[in-house]
């Protein structure tokens, strides 16, 4: 069978054979090897597109370019990590008899599907295929989000189930217009809609339908990704679905919803110039790093504090992307590489000292957090290091990257309230972190604590924290080479 | 003939809007929806005849059976089981509603005119409409409480969507299309399931009382 086929069909058989059933032990190895294979797989991918061929499938419907490629091996790699750490968090549960049989269906059907859908997102050369995909996404995920059952996750559910269909109504809406823009010059076959088609047609394109539909398409795939002013589902979401399925949202479908998001502005950018679809990133990257600057301030939840940045590093890579020079998509690129790197660890950590603490409210937690979980603890500082974008590591380095394209690009402007945002976070941001995870231990805390153990989540928790240290010292070549092509593409280099 | 037949299913589709912004029973609502997606059907057929398209009546086959049957079908069992049948007081009320729609209809007949074919008579219509019942449908969102009125809104917005693309494009590829129609399904049938859940855990399917989260 195709390559390209085969990453789609084996998260797609897992999630079946979880959904299915079986003894516990059973489920957790086919949901790691699944997970493991697929991880195989995308590499495979992206070393045969790195070998010079282009893997396509269905006439051209599905194919894998550079910026394709790197989505979907951060997306496979964060998806393994996700999976390792999911069995030990549904243990854990397990034994607090937390967890029914219609959640274990849930856990072990919905997540390979969820990655499955995301895979399908980044690989879609077809835009009507793309927000199929997407749209297949949401409905994998809302089970996820209102995943425990409490009100609290019913509300956030319901509320990311609706902004999500209405944001994809407007990316249908979007995607509709930008065909209509051809004005019957494209295919009227499938094939009408496939980007690569669509590339070539540009240039003809009706400029005021095409300008409504990219409009409606960045607004309805900005929604998914997290941007602000559309971005409100993010919190709840985050602080109700199962720190598994968290990052799988916060990476995965950052990723691929930013890979939508550039194939629109670059079909924008054939057909009408740069400036439009650069300024629309551009004011909704800025909009988002400012949004999270007073919700991390005033924080009460950890899982939210994670959420809002996310907002923000949605925000920094839209602005990379909107910059629009190879400096700019350079940077955006090695953002999302880094920022798939760094905020497993983030959620992870959160997750297991939320767990093990049996709430994510910063009070129920309180300070000292080093003291009674002193692993958990000390990554979730690490982390808070990294997504900060401290130096040394890796987060620093893409975000002085997308600073320096602006300053010296003609955004100073923007690259100027960037730097503003960016050092406020950065303080709010290690403050919250540091005074749960330093501060002086509580002395009675309001829930009783678990103690630590070693088991599968906190394998996954040191393999991310590792993958994150390293990455920022030595980026293997292969995937060097990959961002730096993905850079290309997202610059408008390649037709 | 074939442009009066599109004129009046458009203005149909655009009245039934109007009624669901005034109507307060849910089931009306949910029958106003189903005739809504059969004016849509008829749209799309009278479209394949005039211009000879034989893959509108497909799209026409799948509109008419899955929202002008099945969904309409489905909402009702939903409301039947859960035993809630009347909206309560929107935020906004029902006068001041219709006047707000009135000004949206206004507002979408305008913007269709920008469009390349927007200046030939029946398109403008057909464009202006769909545009009208997208503002509306955004409108309907907005202000009801109950989680069914609000099912019933977005898919208003996804029929608007359809109607565009039947007056600017004369139809999606098939393929695409029909990837469209079933993901439309799945979002229903996940949307009910969420209704059921949510008024097993509030006994009410009032969404305004989702407002926990905050911050």
């Amino acid at each position: 069978m195709n390559l390209l086929v085969l990453t789609l069909v084996v998260p797609l058989v897992t999630a079946a054979l979880g959904a299915l059933g079986g003894s516990r032990r059973s489920r957790d190895a086919v949901l790691l090897a699944g997970l493991g294979l697929t991880f195989g797989l995308s590499v495979a991918l992206a070393a045969t597109l790195l070998g010079g061929t282009t893997p396509t499938a269905f006439g051209d419907a599905l194919r894998v370019d550079a910026l394709s490629a790197l989505v979907v091996v951060l997306c496979g790699f964060v998806s393994l990590l996700s999976g390792i750490y999911a069995v030990g968090y549904l243990r854990r549960n397990d034994a607090r008899g937390l967890v029914t049989p219609r959640m274990r269906r849930e856990f072990y059907g919905l997540i390979p599907a969820y990655v499955f859908a995301l895979l399908f997102v980044a690989v879609s050369n077809n835009i009507g295929l793309m927000w199929v995909a997407v749209e297949l996404t949401t409905l994998a995920s809302v089970f996820l989000v209102g995943f425990h059952n409490r009100d609290t996750s019913i509300e956030a559910a319901w509320k990311f189930l609706m902004l999500g269909s209405l944001g994809l109504g407007f990316a249908l809406l979007g995607t509709i217009l930008i065909y209509a823009s051809g004005e019957g010059r494209l295919d009227e076959t499938m094939a009408g809609l496939n980007w690569t088609h669509l590339m070539k047609a540009a240039p003809q394109f009706h400029p005021f339908t095409l300008r409504l539909g990219v409009v409606f398409a960045l607004i309805g795939y900005g929604t998914k990704a997290g941007l602000a002013p559309m971005h409100t589902w993010k919190p709840d979401a985050y602080r109700e679905a199962p720190s598994p399925a968290g990052v799988l949202m916060a990476v995965g479908m950052l990723n691929s919803a930013m890979y939508c998001l550039v194939r629109i502005h670059l079909i924008s950018r054939a057909a009408i110039g740069p400036d439009f679809s650069s300024g629309l990133l551009l004011a909704l990257g800025l909009l988002s790093v400012m949004v999270a600057v007073p919700f991390i301030l005033l924080q009460w939840n950890l899982k939210r504090l994670l959420a809002y940045s996310s907002i923000e590093h949605a925000g920094i890579i839209a602005i990379g992307v909107g910059l629009g020079t190879p400096a700019g998509a350079f940077g955006a690129m090695l953002h999302m590489t880094y920022h798939s790197f760094a905020k497993p660890l983030a959620f992870f950590s959160a997750g297991t000292v939320a767990q093990l603490h049996r709430s994510s409210d910063l009070e129920v937690i309180g300070s000292g957090v080093l003291g009674r979980t002193p692993v958990s603890g000390s990554l979730l500082m690490l982390a808070a290091v990294m997504v900060t974008g401290s130096p040394p590591f890796g987060l620093f380095f893409s975000e002085m990257t997308i600073l320096q394209a602006g300053f010296f690009g003609s955004h100073a402007t923007e690259a100027a309230l960037l730097l503003g945002a960016l050092v406020v976070l950065f303080c709010g941001f290690s403050y919250q972190i540091g005074k749960l995870v330093l501060g002086p231990q509580v002395a009675d805390p309001l829930r009783p604590v678990d103690q630590e153990s070693v088991d599968l989540s906190m394998v996954a928790n040191l393999a991310a924290a590792s993958a994150a240290v390293v990455s920022a010292f030595y980026l293997p070549a292969p995937l060097l080479a990959l961002i730096k092509a993905a850079a290309v593409v997202v610059a408008g280099g390649v037709k | 003939m074939t442009h009066n037949i599109l004129v009046l299913c458009a203005a149909g589709m655009l009245v039934s809007a109007f009624l669901m912004v005034g109507q307060r029973a849910l089931i009306t609502t949910i029958r106003l929806y189903g005739a809504q997606s059969w004016a849509l059907g008829v749209v799309a057929i009278t479209m394949g005849l005039a211009d000879g398209r034989p893959h509108l009546y497909i799209t026409a086959a799948l509109t008419i059976g899955l929202k002008g049957i099945f969904i309409p079908w489905f909402l009702v069992r939903v409301v039947d089981r859960v035993g809630i049948h009347r909206e309560i007081e929107p935020f906004l009320n029902v006068p001041a509603s219709l006047l707000t729609c009135l000004a949206l209809t206004v507002v979408g007949y305008r913007v269709s005119a920008g469009f390349p074919v927007g200046t030939q008579l029946v398109a403008h219509h057909v464009i202006g409409v769909s545009l009208s019942m997208l503002l509306i449908g955004l409108f309907l969102m907005v202000t009801r409480k109950k989680a069914i009125t609000q099912i019933l809104a977005l898919l208003t917005v996804e029929n608007a969507i359809f109607l565009i693309a039947l007056g600017i494009t004369s139809g999606m590829p098939l393929v695409v299309e029909l990837g469209f129609s079933f993901d439309i399904i799945l979002a229903v049938l996940v949307l009910g399931i969420m209704v059921f859940r949510i008024v097993d855990r509030f006994e009410s399917m009032d969404v305004s009382r989702l407002s926990k989260l905050k911050g």
